[in-house]
């Protein structure tokens, strides 16, 4: 499996992302890839930002990406995750629109480093596009409208990764229902249960108190996965609405993991969907399975 | 129908990435079926819609600038606002010379490495004192770019106070010696790119408008120019490093490391090279040529002649400034400045002028200032929005047809583009040194909004006393 995780500065907040990002990964086997997408300059500086960042470079002053990007390196080298050499941006190669080190392979990881410049939701998008990566690990961007766009248009899973705290003990909240991603979204949450030794509680929400045939197939669908697999999980059938339902009960200490909606790609950008909502309101990581 | 979504997602994509393009397309549409305002001709009104769509577009950028130029050319013929033959020709005059001419001898002299000797000579004028430091670096930034150009400076200068910062980082963090020197850089290089005509792109422009919109065409050489705007350049450096000190007290007095450090980094360099005196002396004869030979030749042709001296003497290889050389900004200048000539054949740039100036009517009588004031706000709010250079293309025909004297309107025009203090996106030093993260969005603000006062005071000073005074002495009419 391929990952991605797109990080901004040097801050606690990213360095989160890339724990949590790493210890999932660990538990895929998963090749990883550190992607920072800068601001781009206005077209019309963007002649002058060059030829300034290219005296810079001379003086041993990179891009504030590379400091990032071997910022992130390191950490992944003390992880075991990145080869034991050194960050040399010698090794850059200009691609078409991305700048990415040239690394060699680890015993069990093939790590990326790629920089990039523009507006956030297009570049990841061409990197998603460009090799294809399953999950997509990043933080949870402010603006709501954004979070929607990302869950959106990026054609991958996708977690965001809000208010984590490495020193907690997480639990998994599986959101079950009849959407098409929801038996993804199990099998997947049983592999993260097990790399972060956390119960499942497996839940399902139904506006009115009567389950349909199709929520109630895949509860018990999801029930004896859990089951055959052998992780410590319960599970919960409850009425409500459903996004509140699932913040309330993921509170701060569970990570949310769920289906990606497949209904009207129309609607679903005027009005969002249930794992958009979810993921905008909920104050804890939020995998949405595509 | 696993097909059709995955389509209408794909479009539902292109479409929130293009929406601008299609926002402004509609807009276009929409305005060019309502009925002419009074006052303007059907030609005039079209060129005022293609005006709005080039403006908006160079704003949000949903295509590339190359093709907003193309688009200029293409929508001026299919809008009947000239035919095919004058497009062509005012694609291509003395000014778009100049930008490709200074553009090009920056690749050049940016090569050479110069950097590092301007560092050594910073170092043995200031001394390690911050407020020496910081006076040093604003004077040399905004004396330099004010002759070789604002782009070119900034190359040079950043690496010197970017490395300074990094070598006097302790301990503790140092957030206010960080944005005072860096600012010292990005404030001085653009106070200063007023000061002459080679200044920036910016100025070239405002000389080919006049040369070309005004009745009778004004004409300023390179030296009535330093006469008209160097006084703003001097205030400017000087109090910039007051305020600059007041809105960042620095966290200690003396850098001593850092500058020991800088010392031995640039230690290595040795004698000047013949290479190193050869771009200076290729760069002297273009700055005398362009003080004496101007009138005669054109700012442009110099400066595309300096180019092919640092070609020819091998200082630079074509490959280089091919590769460095940002075509697409030339084409788009060329584009808009013969978008500003059509502003002024037609009729569409009189009409604006005459049109914001008619709110201001009654005050106008009183206060004679008035123009001078919304010329310098306009100005100032579009070079935060959209970089200082844009702003005189695409603002210069509207202001020099607001009334007042038409030198004295262009003149502040070309100066207060410079007052994009607020913004990182203004000028290229402003976007490297928020983009380092070592200044935050609010420092612009912080230093930002007394320069803009400062500025405009300024301006304002010496258009009402001085210009008056050496008016007779320029003779630029």
């Amino acid at each position: 499996m391929k990952f991605l995780i797109a990080i901004k500065n040097t801050k606690k907040e990213s360095k989160n992302i890339l724990e949590i990002g790493c210890k999932i990964a660990e538990g895929f086997s998963a090749d990883l890839t550190i992607c920072y997408i800068g601001k781009q300059s206005k077209a019309l500086i963007e002649g002058d930002v060059n030829l300034a960042r290219k005296t810079l470079s001379e003086w041993n002053i990179h891009h504030p990406g590379l400091e990032v990007l071997e910022w992130a390196f390191n950490i992944l080298k003390e992880k075991g995750f990145a080869p034991n050499s050194d960050f040399d941006v010698d090794n850059l190669v200009e691609e078409k629109g991305r700048i990415r080190m040239v690394l060699s392979k680890t015993t069990n990881y093939q790590i990326g480093l790629v920089l990039r410049e523009g507006d956030l939701l297009s570049e990841l998008n061409k990197e998603v596009k460009h090799s294809d990566f399953d999950i997509v690990i990043m933080g949870s961007p402010h603006r709501k409208r954004m979070i929607n766009k990302i869950s959106q248009f990026l054609d991958t899973s996708i977690f965001f990764v809000k208010n984590f705290n490495p020193n907690w003990n997480y639990k998994i909240l599986l959101c079950v229902d009849d959407s098409r991603a929801t038996k993804r979204a199990v099998i997947l949450s049983t592999r993260i249960s097990k790399q972060f030794d956390a119960e499942i509680t497996s839940l399902t929400v139904s506006k009115t108190s009567l389950f349909g045939k199709g929520y109630r197939n895949a509860h018990i669908w999801a029930e004896r996965y859990l089951q055959r697999i052998g992780i410590p999980f319960n599970s919960k059938l409850l009425s409500g609405n459903p996004v509140e339902v699932f913040v309330n009960e993921a509170g701060e200490d569970h990570i949310i993991i769920m289906g990606k909606a497949k209904g009207n790609e129309f609607l679903k950008f005027i009005w969002g969907s249930k794992p958009i909502h979810t993921a905008q309101r909920a104050n804890c990581p939020v995998l949405l399975v595509n | 129908m696993k097909f059709a979504n995955e389509l209408t997602r794909n479009i539902l994509f292109w479409v929130q990435e293009k929406r601008w393009l299609i926002i402004i397309a509609l807009l276009g549409l929409v305005m060019y079926q309502l009925p002419y305002p009074d006052g303007i001709s059907p030609a005039g009104y079209r060129t005022l819609i293609l005006g709005i769509i080039v403006i908006s577009l160079i704003i949000t950028e949903p295509v590339p600038l190359p093709a907003v130029a193309l688009l200029i050319a293409v929508l001026e013929v299919a809008f009947h606002i000239a035919p095919a033959a004058e497009v062509a020709k005012t694609y291509m005059n003395d000014s778009v010379f100049f930008i490709m001419g200074s553009l090009m001898m920056a690749v050049a002299i940016v090569h050479q490495g110069l950097d590092t000797r301007l560092a050594l000579g910073i170092i043995q004028l200031t001394g390690n004192k911050v407020k020496h430091i910081v006076l040093g670096f604003t004077c040399i930034s905004a004396l330099l770019s004010s002759f070789v150009g604002e782009h070119t400076i900034v190359a040079l200068m950043l690496p010197v106070g970017l490395s300074l910062v990094r070598n006097c980082r302790k301990n503790k963090p140092i957030p206010n010696l960080t944005a005072l020197i860096l600012f010292s850089i990005a404030y001085g290089s653009t106070v200063g790119s007023i000061g002459t005509p080679s200044g920036g792109a910016r100025n070239a422009i405002m000389l080919e408008y006049w040369r070309t919109i005004t009745d009778g065409g004004v004409t300023l050489t390179y030296f009535q120019w330093i006469i008209m705007a160097y006084p703003m350049v001097i205030i400017g450096m000087l109090s910039t490093t007051f305020l600059l000190q007041l809105a960042f007290k620095p966290e200690f007095k003396s850098m001593d490391t850092a500058i020991r450090r800088l010392k031995i980094h640039v230690a290595h360099k040795g004698k000047f090279s013949g290479n190193e005196l050869l771009t200076i002396l290729i760069f002297a004869i273009v700055f005398f040529c362009w003080i004496f030979l101007n009138e005669r030749y054109g700012l442009g042709i110099i400066a595309i002649g300096g180019a092919f001296l640092y070609m020819a003497t091998g200082l630079v290889e074509w490959k280089q400034v091919s590769r460095d050389t940002n075509w697409g900004v030339i084409l788009l200048f060329a584009g808009a400045i013969s978008l500003g000539v059509q502003m002024k054949n037609t009729g569409t740039a009189l009409w604006i002028g005459q049109s914001l100036m008619n709110q201001f009517s009654p005050f106008i009588e009183q206060f004679s200032v008035i123009p001078y004031l919304l010329n310098i706000f306009l100005t100032t709010l579009l070079s935060n929005i959209m970089s200082s250079s844009g702003t005189v293309a695409v603002l210069g025909p509207i202001t020099l047809s607001m009334g007042g004297d038409p030198a004295y309107m262009g003149m502040t025009t070309a100066i207060s583009s410079a007052f994009g203090y607020f913004s990182a996106i203004a000028a290229p030093a402003c976007m490297i040194i928020y983009s380092s993260g070592l200044v935050k969005m609010t420092d612009f603000l912080k230093a930002g909004w007394r320069m803009a006062i400062m500025s405009t005071i300024t301006l304002l000073l010496i258009y009402k006393f001085y210009w008056p005074l050496i008016i007779g002495f320029t003779n630029f009419k």
